[in-house]
């Protein structure tokens, strides 16, 4: 069957088996790789996109489930100007170790803030419960998305200069 | 009702391989603009070796830690390395790392002491300028020192080194001797709350203060506690292998095996002691596995002093505390008297 979505701002199509779920449409069909397989059944959240402005276990949807709807990977974040305020604080506080849960933590952290731009810690903690990570004890984790939120609250960010309005801005639905 | 207790646990934990050789080589090389190459075996997993093997090598040569081209984890191109294994890459691979940037230094200083008119000995690697110690102002830049090296002395500034941890055998008989090159200490604390009907563990604060030597980047240090005291917690109240009666692994899914989450995760205050090792790279010591050795002690310290049950085999889980509980109280009702 053929399915088209609309990944990070582009209309992709590719014709896939039926049973093909969005993850394994995303890295083996359209070679986003950036979502990761970690246990395939819903456990971990390595491999989280945000579909319609909510973040989803890519490895539980059916690529069919996602035909036509708007999809983000960790790969839409950044623009040639630089990375996204949650990238780039993760990346110089050292909220990430081995970085495998990363694209997943991001993208679910992306989800909470452009619904939430202030979160609580207690927020983040509920939102981030379905990411796993065996490095960090998610403290830095907790704690950068606060900061990257408080950065994108500010107009004057300099990480955010330049980067598109349509990525800056909240989901649409 | 929820009975809050506090716990608290020490250990000392040791760097590197118990006598057994555990060596690491490292090659140094200073280009003609000023930048450095290094070769280590060692492999960055995550903790951030690389980025404190470069702060090292930067220091011993007096450049910036992104002067500094790493490469790793290449047994074609890098000199041996035991590996990321018993928390020994920063004291070990980093000695290795110090003394083959001392080295190539040293031919820059050579080099530096003709251009300066000043003995090799009177010299300090500083702010990427080679100077005269106690006269900063009295300094060629090191890439100009390097070119130089290069293209007119012909020493081009390379070092390389290996670093063994000096050890001695333990005896047989009397079981004395030195296995390790050093040792680490830390203390942690826990409050928990013990729900005294579920018997239930809830984590809510972890204090990790840690003697790991000087600190070279408090930043992965913290990092490095964290994910301990993370580990320590699943340990202490809800990590556990079941075997069937074959040996075989039932739980070995993330469905069944059940690591903790943020909302399982305490609130961690990192506390790193000021400290200097002179056996260790710039008095660097280690950090990797000691940070989760006190945790599951201090949370069930802390759950004796919340219900007065001691927990003799991990996990705590609520099961567990739960039956310790109750036969506290059977104990308890069986000593009054009639």
């Amino acid at each position: 069957m053929i399915v088209t979505l609309t990944v990070n701002g582009e209309l992709r199509s590719a014709s896939v088996p039926p049973e093909t779920t969005l993850l394994v449409m995303l890295r083996e069909h359209l070679h986003l790789t950036g979502a990761k397989t970690g246990c395939d059944v819903g456990d971990c959240g390595a491999c989280t996109v945000i579909v319609d402005g909510l973040a989803v276990n890519a490895c539980l949807m059916l690529a069919a489930q996602a035909d036509g709807r708007t999809v983000t990977t960790i790969e839409g974040l950044a623009t040639r100007e630089g990375l996204h305020p949650l990238q780039k604080v993760f990346e110089e506080t050292g909220a990430l170790q081995c970085g495998f849960c990363g694209p997943g933590v991001i993208m679910t952290s992306k989800a909470l803030l452009d619904h939430t731009p202030e979160p609580t810690p207690q927020e983040i903690r509920t939102a981030l419960t379905g990411n796993l990570c065996r490095c960090t004890g998610y403290v830095k984790m907790i704690e950068g998305v606060q900061e990257a939120a408080a950065m994108m609250r500010s107009p004057q960010s300099p990480a955010l200069a330049g980067q598109s309005p349509a990525l800056a801005a909240p989901e649409q639905k | 009702m929820k009975r809050r207790g506090r716990g608290l646990a020490s250990m000392w934990y040791p760097v590197g391989f118990t006598v057994a050789a555990n060596p690491s080589g490292a090659v140094v090389k200073v280009n003609e603009d000023g930048t450095a190459v290094v070769l280590t075996g060692t492999v960055e997993t995550g903790q951030g070796a690389l980025g404190v093997l470069s702060q090292i090598a930067a220091e011993a040569l007096g450049i910036a830690p992104n002067d500094i081209h790493i490469v790793s984890g290449d047994t074609d191109t890098c000199p041996m390395d035991t590996g990321a294994i018993a928390s020994r890459t920063t004291y070990i691979t980093g000695n290795a790392i110090a003394a083959a940037a001392a080295m190539a230094r040293d031919t820059l200083f050579e080099v530096a002491a003709g251009m300066l008119g000043v003995k090799a000995s009177q010299l300090e690697a500083k702010d990427h300028k080679i100077q005269v110690k106690g006269f900063p102002a009295r300094n060629v830049p090191i890439a100009d020192v390097a070119l130089r090296a290069h293209i007119v002395n012909g020493t081009p500034p390379i070092g390389s080194a290996t670093w063994n941890p000096p050890t001695v055998p333990l005896d047989p008989e009397t079981g004395q001797g030195k296995p390790f090159g050093t040792y680490v200490y830390a203390t942690q604390i826990a409050e928990v709350d013990v729900d005294d009907e579920t018997g239930e563990v809830e984590v809510l604060r972890v204090t990790a203060s840690h003697d790991c030597g000087t600190a070279i980047n408090p930043m992965l240090v913290e990092g490095q506690i964290e994910g301990g005291v993370f580990m320590g917690l699943g340990f202490a109240v809800q990590e556990e292998i079941l075997f069937d009666k074959q040996g075989k692994q039932i739980n070995c899914n993330l469905t069944n095996y059940i690591m903790p989450t943020t909302l399982d995760m305490p609130a961690v205050e990192c506390d790193i002691v000021d400290s200097y090792d002179e056996t260790g790279p710039f008095g660097a010591k280690a950090v990797g596995e000691p940070s989760l050795v006190p945790t599951a002690a201090a949370i069930c310290n802390a759950i004796y002093d919340a219900v007065g049950v001691r927990i003799m085999s991990l996990p705590a889980t609520a099961e567990k505390v739960l039956a310790g509980i109750k036969a506290k109280r059977a104990a308890e009702q069986k000593q009054i008297p009639a």
